[in-house]
């Protein structure tokens, strides 16, 4: 916003009064339009400037009126101010104190004195163009100058100096706006001067083209001929366009060049100056002298530089007159433009020049983007639209030039198409190039630029493509409702299997792993699908062929409107390479870190105590008529890992023994503690004695190791031939008995957890089985929550796991996976089936 | 839960010269577990032989604080002394029955009902007057 009110700053405001109140027949109706002034000054004498400095000191003072009723003037004080700012080079708060001061010496009011600085400010604009003809024509003092085309409007204002008559001239000629008398006003008060005796005036079309708007010192006939020049004819008027720069030429007939009135002045100089506002070239002056012309001192380039500005006012309204059979200039609308950009399919963007305060053209702002528009750099069109060319794409400067072609286009009007140009942008400071074809075309004041990112959609799939191959990359994705899963082909790669080959769902994923991976791949379908969140997991992938692969898979849920789970996506990527570097890396940081490596050794050392006694993955033991299963799943945190253990053996009598235990605490004293209570209940069993008088035992065990250790079991002894299951418990939670659909607790028999006292006795219970009845042992990791009770949370994990799976093995793992604890603990669970 | 926003709490009274009650409230679990043992190691230090624990607001209690409760239990029977657990909530009472702490130490459902077992007890101490 604040680079659009600068264009209404004081100079480019006092700027555009000097070129629009131009009352006459030719001005463009938007004049009058923009400046109500202008139309009240009609009644007056419009061509006495008088009345135009009448009008100039009426405008004002409404001014002041609207302001002082508006806000006690404060617009004009703050442009005041602004113009201090400029001119002292100071800051605001300065500026401010220096205007209250000034005021209060001058004894007028602020508002009064800040309308004296603008006046100030407004008349040097003015006198800016017109100093040119003071000092061209200081000389020639002496010569008649009234007799301009507006002679006696001129004489009107004649008393006064040289000076002032000049000016007089000079607004009176640009107040006919009529391109042929600003031409005759040229050539004979300031040119004639300066020793040149042709001038001419040519206007720029859209095309290129240039017409000849008005000239003098050249015959008509040969001004006549010379009428219009098409594009694309070079001639010194033209050099002057493209080149965007005063041409001096000694001698035309050197140069070669064709142009107006080469005939009659062969050998002599020219200069062609392009005619221009706010960067935007409406013509090129063009003067001619008799003989060759030596290089000009600096100021006289100036003056002519300054007469061409005032060329270029004229030539801004002019309107080739219809009779010469030309085409109207058309000024479409922005709106229009931004419609037809909108109609486009490619990326289009509808830019506005942008005038810095001193009325030059600085950058563009993007007035608009269509709705094909792609950013390069991936921004939201919002973004892009409203902000400057260069703001946006400041790469547009660099090396593409696209910034100096889109600039090209604005000041000559001559359209731009390039292909395969290469285009910058800057993404978070990395510079992304992309190859684009390119349209640049003037449409009235407004630039339309269209650029086509080579084949972008295509170009994007099989960079999709090429990144999936290299990363080795396979997607999939798994409807849990109808169990359909998609693979793509390099995941099918991946896995080694071929292309025609069933997909792997994601609950079967450890049957293809590392068996010592399990824990790491239930954690992640734990978080995936019962926790509904992303997860990942890195694990050693064993394909059929026999190869290994690390692996990591990344997933994400995708619920339905009612917050079911419904599919799950993803992709595996095969890391082996980076595994091993990690791993390199993880050894050298060992080092480093000697004390935290002792740390994490020690977990690591439970862990695999834990493993060694406990397989993660337990080869199945095989009795007759009895499906059994068992799972432990350590804590996450390495150093909570710790006394939890199981057992599920067959004894010499027959009968098989299943346990569940836990000891207090965490860490190498627990896991030690469990690995002798474990070993003594298998060593205690094979006397044949029943459950509770096991228990007994066991607890005359752990009260007598050191350090107060105490710890829970239930212990059972199942007969396979009768079906049945002896059960004990020593302060622990009882099994479960899921049968059909039903799942509920065994009863809660006594029995003192284990240690806490010298001697105890212990409750014994049986139950029997029949056939699909599931039993289950456990340790409280698996239910454990602060917020119910154990029996909740039990029934709610046993009814949460969806109907029944066909095997032990992936109930157990589903319990795992659904389980809602919240505490960070060891667990264990036992299963039989019966059947 | 972290401890910051569940302290644990703990007010200890003396009901007699020997007798301390402590009033616990909070969770017991392995994060305050260390805490409330530190305040049974220091009445034990002062000589206190009975130890009522009032449970009434302790809505959790975990296997940590379970242990506290039996090495209080274990250092009492020794000297001789006791241990009794007044008014659990029914998740605290459920812990104890099921891990068979309740076998072993005494439930009460009020002090005084704690403090009458106390005087049954034979070591019991010698009440002036009873």
């Amino acid at each position: 916003m604040s680079t659009s009110e600068e264009s209404r700053e004081p100079a480019a405001g006092a700027h555009r009064e000097a070129s629009v109140s131009r009352p006459g027949p030719s001005a463009p109706p938007r004049s009058c339009a923009v400046d109500g002034p202008a139309a009240d000054l009609r009644g007056m004498t419009p061509m006495s400037p008088v009345g135009r400095l009448a009008a100039t000191v009426d405008r004002l003072s409404r001014e002041v009126r609207a302001a002082q009723a508006e806000a006690e003037g404060r617009a004009l004080i703050e442009l005041a101010k602004g113009i201090l700012v400029a001119r002292l080079g100071c800051g605001p708060a300065q500026a401010a104190r220096q205007l209250a001061e000034l005021a209060e010496q001058s004894q007028v009011t602020p508002l009064e004195f800040a309308v004296d600085v603008i006046n100030q400010a407004a008349r040097d604009r003015v006198s800016e163009v017109t100093d040119a003809f003071l000092a061209a024509t200081a000389a020639v003092r002496n010569a008649d100058t009234a007799d301009g085309p507006d002679g006696p409007d001129g004489g009107e204002a004649g008393a006064g100096s040289a000076a002032v008559r000049l000016r007089a001239a000079e607004s009176g000629a640009l107040a006919a706006g009529d391109t042929q008398s600003v031409a005759d006003a040229l050539l004979e008060q300031a040119l004639r001067p300066l020793g040149a005796v042709a001038v001419a005036i040519w206007a720029a079309g859209y095309d290129g083209s240039l017409t000849l708007a008005g000239s003098a010192g050249f015959s008509t006939a040969e001004a006549s001929r010379w009428r219009y020049v098409p594009p694309d004819v070079t001639t010194v008027a033209r050099c002057g366009l493209t080149e965007r720069a005063g041409q001096w030429i000694t001698s035309l007939a050197e140069t070669g060049l064709p142009s107006v009135g080469r005939h009659q002045y062969p050998d002599g100089g020219r200069v062609a100056v392009p005619a221009g506002t706010g960067g935007r070239i409406h013509g090129v002056l063009e003067i001619a002298w008799p003989a060759p012309l030596a290089p000009q001192p600096p100021q006289v380039v100036r003056q002519v530089e300054a007469l061409a500005e005032l060329c270029a006012h004229t030539l801004e309204s002019y309107v080739p007159s219809q009779a010469a059979g030309q085409e109207p200039r058309v000024v479409p609308d922005a709106v229009e433009l931004m419609d037809l950009a909108d109609g486009l399919y490619d990326p289009a963007l509808v830019l506005v020049p942008h005038l810095d305060a001193d009325g030059h053209l600085a950058d563009f702002r993007i007035q608009h983007v269509n709705k094909s528009f792609l950013d390069p750099a991936g921004r939201p069109r919002a973004v892009v639209g409203g902000a400057l060319l260069l703001e946006a794409y400041p790469m547009a400067a660099g090396e593409s030039e696209l910034f100096q072609n889109v600039e090209r286009v604005y000041a000559t009007g001559e359209p731009f198409r390039a292909r395969r140009l290469n285009l910058t942008a800057l993404v978070d400071q990395v510079p992304l190039s992309a190859v684009a074809d390119i349209s640049v075309s003037r449409h009235g004041n407004a630039v339309l630029l269209i650029w086509r990112i080579e084949d972008e959609t295509a170009r994007l799939a099989s960079l999709l493509q090429h990144a999936q191959r290299l990363g080795r990359i396979g997607g999939f994705e798994e409807n849990l409702l109808t169990g359909e899963i998609t693979w793509n082909g390099q995941l099918f790669d991946l896995y080694g299997r071929p292309q025609s080959s069933t997909p792997v769902p994601l609950e079967r994923l450890a049957a293809h792993a590392h068996p010592d991976d399990a824990v790491a791949i239930g954690r992640f379908l734990r978080t995936l699908l019962h926790h509904r969140r992303s997860a990942s997991a890195a694990f050693r992938l064993q394909r059929p062929d026999g190869v290994t692969r690390h692996v990591r898979v990344v997933a994400e849920p995708v619920l339905d409107t009612d917050d079911r789970l419904l599919v799950v996506r993803g992709a595996y990527q095969d890391i082996s390479a980076q595994h091993w570097t990690e791993v390199a890396l993880a050894a050298t940081r060992d080092q480093l870190a000697h004390t935290e490596q002792q740390a994490i050794e020690r977990a690591r050392l439970t862990l695999q105590l834990q493993h060694a006694i406990m397989p993660p993955a337990q080869t199945p033991l095989k009795v007759p008529d009895l499906q059994v299963a068992v799972r432990y799943r350590p804590a996450e945190t390495e150093q909570l890992v710790g006394g939890d253990w199981y057992d599920a053996v067959m004894l010499p009598n027959g009968l098989v023994l299943l346990c569940v235990g836990d000891v207090a605490g965490h860490g190498i004293e627990a896991a030690t503690s469990m690995v002798v209570l474990r070993n003594a209940l298998r060593g205690l069993a094979v006397t044949g004695a029943g459950p509770g008088q096991l228990l007994s035992w066991l607890n005359i065990v752990v009260h007598h190791l050191t350090g107060g250790v105490t710890a829970t079991a239930v212990c059972g002894l199942y007969d396979p031939a009768r079906r049945t299951l002896r059960w004990a418990r020593a302060g622990h939670l009882p099994p479960v008995l899921v049968r059909d659909a039903q799942a509920g607790p065994l009863p809660l028999v006594k029995g003192m957890l284990l240690g806490a006292v010298a001697e105890a006795s212990y409750e014994e219970a049986e139950v029997q089985l029949a056939a699909e009845d599931t039993l289950l042992m456990y340790t409280d990791g698996l239910i454990e929550r602060r917020d119910r009770s154990v029996e909740e949370s039990l029934a709610q994990l046993l009814s949460t796991a969806r109907p029944a799976p066909s095997t032990l093995d992936q109930h157990l793992d589903r319990l795992l996976t659904y389980s809602r604890s919240d505490t960070d603990d060891d667990t264990c669970l036992v299963g039989i089936r019966v059947g | 839960m972290p401890i910051a926003q569940n302290p644990l709490s703990v007010e200890v009274t003396l009901e007699r010269e020997e007798v301390a009650l402590l009033k616990v409230a909070g969770y017991l679990d392995v994060d305050t577990a260390t805490e409330f043992q530190h305040h049974l190691a220091n009445q034990l230090h002062h000589g206190r032989r009975h130890f009522l624990l009032d449970l009434s607001e302790v809505p959790f209690m975990d296997s940590s604080g379970m242990n506290i409760i039996l090495r209080v239990y274990q250092e009492a029977r020794e000297l001789p002394g006791s241990v009794h657990i007044i008014s659990p909530t029914a998740a605290v009472r459920r812990v104890l029955d099921l891990t068979g702490v309740s076998i072993t130490v005494p439930v009460s459902e009020s002090v005084e009902e704690a403090l009458s077992r106390i005087d049954a007890q034979p070591e019991g101490p010698q009440v002036p007057g009873a």
